[in-house]
């Protein structure tokens, strides 16, 4: 093929894929085609050509810059909202699957539609403390930290939520306060003393760990839960472990992860289950283990971290469990 | 599995179009959507970014009669091709039911097939889904671009690049035109019910 009919390929190759959108193929002809014609005596004489295919280059390096820097999100219509309502919530019927539907419009940058459908949700017991943590990370991550502030401030005045639920609420955003560096200390109603190492102490130890292990930011539909690194960890809600050793081996047993600190989550064990209490021996590497978080499952595997009998309070003689997570898949 | 609603007797089939940036999936769903009046049962939406290009999805519901007494509806879905919607991607990639993977003709985008494939890959894995188990097919798309001396992959290399693993039914097709895009779905829907049928028990 002689320099003319190269150069002609390669400007009707970058058309077509320009037309396609193919915006870094049809550059990369262009840019081809320029260099052939500089370097082709004859044809640098028609300075006509050569000029055009610059234009045609810098045109097209304009466009990708402007694709390349479009914003990852932007509001939909209302009937795309719905559709992400509707069928990205996967969960059972209720309230449960309205919070993931309000949830996937988050993911989704859906901020203002998410955070209309949350505070409706508020409304519902069983979902109400999620929603409202919702509601505080929507203000977040839209990086209205006052919006977050006074947001609890005006829920701890009011008597919307029970003392309980107002102080999970508050070690919720104090511990996000607290990782962004910023010094506020959140107003905080007294609630009764705890034993340390009762169930109820637990749990709000799992709030403080909530706020350290979710990332309190929906970056552009990301899925929180997918994120398998090791200082990231999945929000574990509860777990389904095929025993390989002991009496029940082959058998399966599901435990709810009763808190989680990073890679390590803790289940509680009831007496009755002395066999279980045996086979599970501190070392145990268990090698199929599902996680499952509030949005889905994975396989993975984990190995028993550390095993203690609860010397008091209402659950006095269940075993609490401590499993750390090797892997995900 | 399929999203089943005993009280409605309705059971819906996730569908979603893959592959990489600008090989044609949304030009798939809607030649779908034009050219197949009958099983069409709602609005394709689309939602759209600079330059044409998907940002999260495009939806297109269809019904396609019964089986044993259940209604049987199919959402087909795109995926962004974009390597920047990542994230996206897997949101939409989630519970899926049968997966058609449209890969680009045009030898300058060989790569970028591949890499696609094995991103469609991992993110089954990461569901907990094997792609050599899901119900997936593979479409040849812009076919007709050879017809302008544009430099398109032989069916055969492609079949080599992606498929001989797979080994998964592959149809060439021209989206714009329409040839092979009733077939690539068809030959999709059928692996799709077949698994349905395995899972219910039918
Ligand atoms: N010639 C030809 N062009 C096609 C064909 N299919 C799609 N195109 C063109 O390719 C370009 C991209 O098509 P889309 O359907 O938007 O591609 P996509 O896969 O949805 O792209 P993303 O949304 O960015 O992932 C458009 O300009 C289409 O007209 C085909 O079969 N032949
Ligand atoms: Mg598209």
């Amino acid at each position: 093929m002689d320099t003319k009919s190269k150069v002609k390929s390669n400007l009707q190759e970058a058309e077509l894929y320009k037309t396609q959108g193919l915006l870094n193929e049809a550059l990369e002809k262009y840019l081809r085609a320029g260099n052939l014609i500089r370097k082709d005596e004859q044809l640098a004489r028609n300075k006509k050509l050569y000029n055009t295919v610059i234009q045609k280059i810098r045109a097209l390096k304009a466009e990708i810059e402007r694709i390349d820097s479009s914003p990852d999100t932007k509001e939909v219509s209302e009937s795309v909202q719905n559709i992400i309502k509707e069928k990205f919530a996967y969960g059972e019927e209720g309230d449960a699957r309205a919070l993931e539907g309000a949830i996937a419009l988050a993911k989704f940058g859906q901020y203002e539609r998410a955070l209309r459908e949350f505070r409706d949700l508020m409304q519902q017991e069983n979902v109400k403390v999620d929603s409202a943590k919702n509601i505080i990370r929507c203000h977040v991550t839209l990086d209205s930290i006052d919006d977050a502030i006074r947001q609890y401030e005006e829920w701890f005045r009011s008597n919307a939520f029970t003392p309980e639920q107002i102080n999970r609420l508050r070690v919720f955003l104090q511990s996000i306060l607290d990782k962004k560096g910023i010094d506020k200390t959140l107003p905080h109603k007294e609630v009764e003393a705890m034993p340390a190492e009762s169930p109820a102490a637990l749990y709000d130890n799992q709030e403080v760990m909530d706020g350290e292990i979710i990332e309190p930011e929906y970056v552009e539909g990301e899925v929180m839960e997918d994120e398998i690194q090791d200082e990231d960890i999945i929000d574990i809600s509860s777990v389904e472990i095929t025993l390989e050793e002991g009496p029940q081996k082959g058998q399966t047993v599901e435990y709810d992860v009763s808190f989680q600190s990073g890679r390590v989550i803790n289940l509680l064990v009831s007496s009755s289950d002395k066999e279980l209490i045996e086979t599970l021996k501190t070392g145990l590497e268990l090698r199929k283990v599902h996680f499952y978080s509030p949005m889905a499952m994975f396989n993975g595997e984990g190995v028993v971290f550390s095993k203690s009998k609860i010397e008091s309070g209402p659950k006095q003689g269940d075993y609490s469990l401590d499993i750390e997570i090797k892997s995900i898949k | 599995m399929a999203n089943i609603n005993l009280k409605k007797r309705e059971v819906e089939c996730k569908i979603v179009y893959y592959g990489p940036g600008r090989c044609g999936k949304t030009t798939n769903l809607e030649y779908i959507f034009k050219n197949f009046g009958k099983q069409v049962t709602g609005d394709m939406v689309s939602t759209d970014t600079e330059g044409d290009r998907t940002l999260f999805f495009d939806f297109l519901p269809m019904g396609i009669g019964k089986i044993k007494g259940y209604d049987i509806r199919l959402a087909l879905y795109t995926v962004p091709g974009q390597v920047k919607y990542s994230a996206t991607r897997k949101m939409v990639l989630r519970e899926v039911d049968g997966l058609v993977f449209v890969a680009d003709s045009l030898k300058v985008r060989r790569e970028k097939n591949m890499l696609s494939l094995k991103d469609l890959h991992q993110n089954l894995k990461e569901y907990g889904l094997s792609i050599f188990k899901v119900p997936l097919v593979i479409q040849y798309n812009k076919r007709d671009l050879a017809d302008q001396g544009i430099p398109l992959m032989p069916v055969k290399q492609m079949n080599q690049d992606l498929n001989r693993q797979l080994k998964v039914p592959s149809f060439p097709a021209s989206a714009v035109r329409g040839d092979g895009v009733g077939d690539t779905l068809k030959a999709c829907i059928k692996l799709t019910l077949q698994s349905l049928k395995k899972q219910m028990g039918w």
